[in-house]
């Protein structure tokens, strides 16, 4: 059977602004660890071929639109000197990031939790944190992006909670870019041992006409019966490029909720992946997009069974209008002999106007039976007897419609354990349909 | 839980699986501009017909074979094909060979009309050539021209100039390319204006000849106001060699016309060790090109080691609607990627889907579907519903569906599951009495009951009983 892997190339294949030479300043001063990892990654990265628009993977998503070539690596950042800001008391921990440094700005004083950043990690206890590093990955998955972020990052966190840890109130990451030209790759690496329970909010912004890219990993270890739930809002300014590859790794009785909300920026290409690989483990993939005037999205999703008796189950919600272009693609996998897997992959689309376009690609491989494995797809728009009632009731069109649009967004968005969030989300959505 | 694995010896065996043993006339091995000049040749076709093969043979040459199917088959060598085989002909005037006329019989194809079921015209290609069409002269009184396309190019060749390669282009695709390079026969049909075909069309492929490829070309079109209703049935002999079958079917429905098309493909499928069994290639498109023109394509696939296969439609006039409905059956080492694409481009423009696929042994069973709204199809409406069964555990179901809409006036739903048998199911009928083996056989054929009501009755007899002779030895 052919493999989701692109062949590898014999040329090694590199990417603009991601040389030997940049490699080489990434890897100057940092412990001997995250040095030989960085090699490795690249190595890795050289012999998985360019995105290329004939690649499948791309075919909806011209790699063109990256523009590598208009990015600047920023070098790796510093701690700086950053303040607390209002609403920040809602959150246990937050860090702050931007072009200058970045800052932990709060931690709990919790026995067994830690909060640092890689450099720390990797010089406190090196043996532990190598057998963390790049091993959430499905082996035999397109990993690009997630090479290219494990050799270059240029900011990186470690979160680790110990044994029945649990944070009331959660963690607040911010990702603030301001100057044109800025590439930012984010590097987030966190283990959760058994019993641990704790929440991420993660924000991406920059202002509205500067040109930006960030490419982020997230690598999610999960031991028995851990909880984590990570929320990711990508609310970059008109012209951020956000590329993202996500992979969790969820082991007995765990589960993961992972969110991606993607309603700002030009361009975004995300990959959200989970493991279940030991048995009663669950994932819960949320997904909410909204692409209008130039945007174009490209989410995928892997929900991969490698044990028995694993679940998952995915919602992704998006709507497009006035040229908005958003492409869904999603496997299910269930390996063989991974018998009592139930696993639901649900993909919902609202094209608001003929401009705009809406692509899904539900996908299922399965190579075990005694099981259920299902997906579904809708495309529509907004539903006319739905409106008609609120209507009927004394409700203006206009305002009829944003309320049966911030419904349907709200079978994920109720999900979400921030209420902060949940506001400053209907709030952007409310904005972007109206305008 | 039952034991669900197959055991290989209880398979029935092909029971088609024999030999004819008849003169054959062949072109050698290979393919080059020389060939398909010789196919032209022996066709008696005029130069244009001749020169539409050759551009389409320049155009394959620089073609790649596709490789993003989910199928996995060794290399195939095309210069290691007889592009040209046929039972040779002593005596033009002759009946037809009797051991030919014999093979017939053992398949169940009576060729002599009065025999023949009420109600069935039918046309049978043996390798490369069509044999015998019946019922021509009922048909022809209603105007309706029902022949082999050899014999379409020869008599009819204004309508074949107009129509063909106008749904499926000679540089559509590999398989396309090289079918109209070298096509040898296959079933016309042309349906006058105001005209409902009054009987069944229906065409029988036999591949016998060894080494051989089978390239059948069918065009089918319906005027205004037309209807007909067309079956397909294919079979080969058992031979450890596989042997390519690369096909293309152009349907075309002008103004309110209808067609159905519906297939049995029972071609050898391999043996147990996956030694063997036909490739099978197919394109198949169907052209609503009127204003509510309707094409539906009921498919069985329970043959064939390799299927690749998408019968599509391109619903373009305003109202028009499109079907599909397929069961596929894999067994020990047989892959299918198969599945169906809808385009919609007329307004008010609807689709369904129904895919039922059922693996068991080592077999891998994959859906793969397009529904595409183009923008102005206001009002497109597709249901789309794909199930697979699994029954063993060394077997795989995928599901590859691709939607894509550019219409904020559209509305698409699609839905798929996989699952084994129900243990539930079970239970409740093994407490009934009925053994375990029936039992499944039972839910089996539920679960495809939606795809054989389809099926003109005898076809529908006719696949039930196939699947249930596919499916014995996989269960129990």
């Amino acid at each position: 059977m052919p493999t989701l892997l692109l062949d590898p190339a014999t040329e090694p294949a590199i990417l603009a602004g991601f040389d030997e030479a940049v490699l080489e300043t990434a890897r100057q001063g940092e412990n001997a660890l995250l040095q030989a990892k960085r090699t490795a990654a690249f190595e890795a990265c050289s012999l998985i071929p360019n995105p290329e628009f004939f690649h499948e993977e791309y075919r909806r998503m011209d790699p063109a639109l990256f523009r590598f070539g208009n990015f600047k690596r920023l070098d790796t950042l510093p701690e700086s000197a950053q303040e607390l800001r209002e609403g920040d008391d809602a959150y246990d921990a937050v860090i702050s990031v931007n072009e200058k440094g970045y800052a932990i700005l709060k931690k709990p004083d919790i026995e067994g939790f830690q909060l640092c950043s890689l450099a720390e990690a990797a010089a406190a206890d090196p043996d532990s944190l190598e057998q963390l590093l790049g091993t959430a990955v499905v082996p035999d998955q397109q990993r690009k992006f997630f090479e290219l972020n494990s050799a270059f990052w240029n900011v990186g966190f470690f979160i680790q909670a110990a044994k029945g840890v649990t944070l009331e109130k959660g963690i607040l990451i911010r990702y603030e870019l301001e100057e044109a030209g800025s590439a930012l790759l984010p590097r987030l690496v966190l283990q959760a041992e058994s019993m641990a329970s704790f929440s991420i909010d993660e924000r991406y912004t920059s202002p509205d006409g500067v040109e930006t890219l960030c490419l982020s990993t997230h690598e999610l270890h999960l031991e028995a019966a851990a909880d984590v739930r990570l929320v990711s809002l990508q609310d970059w300014g008109s012209d951020g490029i956000h590329l993202g590859e996500d992979w969790s790794r969820v082991k007995r009785d765990g589960k993961v909720s992972l969110f991606n909300m993607t309603l700002g920026g030009k361009t975004s290409k995300c990959t959200t992946g989970c493991d279940v690989c030991e048995e009663n483990a669950n994932a819960y993939l949320g997904g909410v997009f909204f692409a209008d005037g130039k945007q174009h999205f490209d989410q995928k999703t892997l929900q991969f069974h490698s044990a028995p008796n694993t679940y998952s189950n995915m919602l992704y919600k998006g709507a497009v209008k006035d040229h908005g272009y958003s492409v869904y693609q999603g496997i299910i996998q269930a390996l063989k002999n991974c018998v009592g897997v139930d696993a639901y992959q649900t993909n919902n689309n609202m094209v608001l106007d003929s401009t705009a376009r809406a692509d899904s690609l539900p996908g299922l491989i399965i190579d075990a039976d005694e099981l259920a494995c299902s997906h579904g797809a809708t495309m529509g728009n907004l539903d006319e007897e739905q409106l008609y009632y609120l209507r009927s009731r004394g409700i203006p069109e206009g305002e009829a419609r944003r309320m049966l649009l911030l419904g349907f967004f709200d079978e994920v968005i109720d999900r979400i354990p921030f209420e902060a969030l949940q506001d400053r989300l209907h709030a952007v959505i409310a904005e972007k349909f109206e305008s | 839980m039952p034991d669900f694995e197959t055991d290989s010896n209880l398979v029935q065996d092909y029971k088609y699986g024999f030999v004819t043993d008849i003169e054959q006339e062949t072109l050698p091995k290979g393919l080059n501009e020389d060939i398909v000049r010789a196919i032209s040749a022996k066709k008696e076709e005029p130069e244009w017909m001749c020169e539409w093969r050759l551009k389409a043979y320049r155009r394959w040459l620089k073609m790649k074979e596709p490789t993003w199917a989910y199928l996995d088959y060794p290399q195939i060598d095309y210069q290691d094909i007889h592009y040209y085989a046929a039972p040779k002909v002593q005596d033009p005037d002759a009946e037809m060979d009797p051991e030919l006329a014999a093979t017939f019989e053992k398949l169940g194809i009576p060729l002599n009309e009065r025999e023949a079921l009420a109600g069935v015209a039918m046309d049978v290609v043996f390798d490369s050539v069509s044999v015998g069409t019946t019922h021509q002269e009922m048909l022809e009184e209603q105007g309706i021209i029902f022949c082999s396309i050899s014999e379409a190019i020869k008599k009819h060749p204004e309508l074949v100039k107009q129509y063909l390669g106008t749904v499926v282009p000679p540089g559509d695709n590999f398989f396309a390319a090289l079918n109209s390079a070298v096509f040898t026969d296959g079933s016309f049909c042309f349906i006058p204006k105001g005209v409902r075909c009054p009987v069944e069309l229906s065409t029988y492929f036999r591949i016998n000849a060894a080494d051989t490829g089978q390239f059948e070309r069918t065009l089918i079109i319906c005027e205004d106001e037309a209807y007909c209703s067309y079956l397909e049935g294919c079979t080969a002999p058992s031979r450890d060699t596989n042997q390519l079958h690369a096909a293309v079917v152009e349907i075309v429905a002008l103004n309110n016309a209808e067609v159905k098309y519906s297939t049995v493909q029972n071609w050898y499928a391999g043996d147990a060790e996956g030694k063997g069994g036909i490739y099978n290639f197919v394109t198949k498109r169907g052209h609503c090109r009127g204003v509510n023109s309707k094409i539906s394509w009921t498919q069985v696939e329970v043959g064939a080691a390799i299927t690749w296969k998408y019968p599509s439609c391109v619903l373009e006039g305003d109202g028009s609607s499109g079907e599909f409905y397929s069961v596929a059956f894999t067994n020990n080492k047989m892959q299918a990627d198969t599945g169906t694409k809808m385009i919609h481009v007329g307004k008010n423009t609807t689709s369904t889907i129904v895919s039922k696929g059922i693996s068991a042994g080592e077999s891998a069973n994959n859906y793969r579907g397009l529904v595409q709204v183009m923008e102005g199809a206001t009002g497109a409406r597709n249901h789309s519903a794909c199930d697979s069964l699994l029954i063993g555990r060394d077997c795989s179901a995928n599901t590859f569906p691709y939607i894509e809409s550019d219409d904020s006036g559209a509305v698409i739903a699609h839905e798929a599951t996989t699952s084994t048998i129900s243990e539930e199911q079970l239970f409740y009928l093994k407490s009934r009495g009925i053994s375990e083996e029936d039992a499944a056989s039972m839910v089996v054929r539920g679960f495809c009951k939606d795809v054989f009501k389809q099926l003109p009755l005898e076809f529908s007899v006719e696949a039930v009983k196939l699947l249930e002779i596919k499916l014995e030895g996989s269960i129990g």
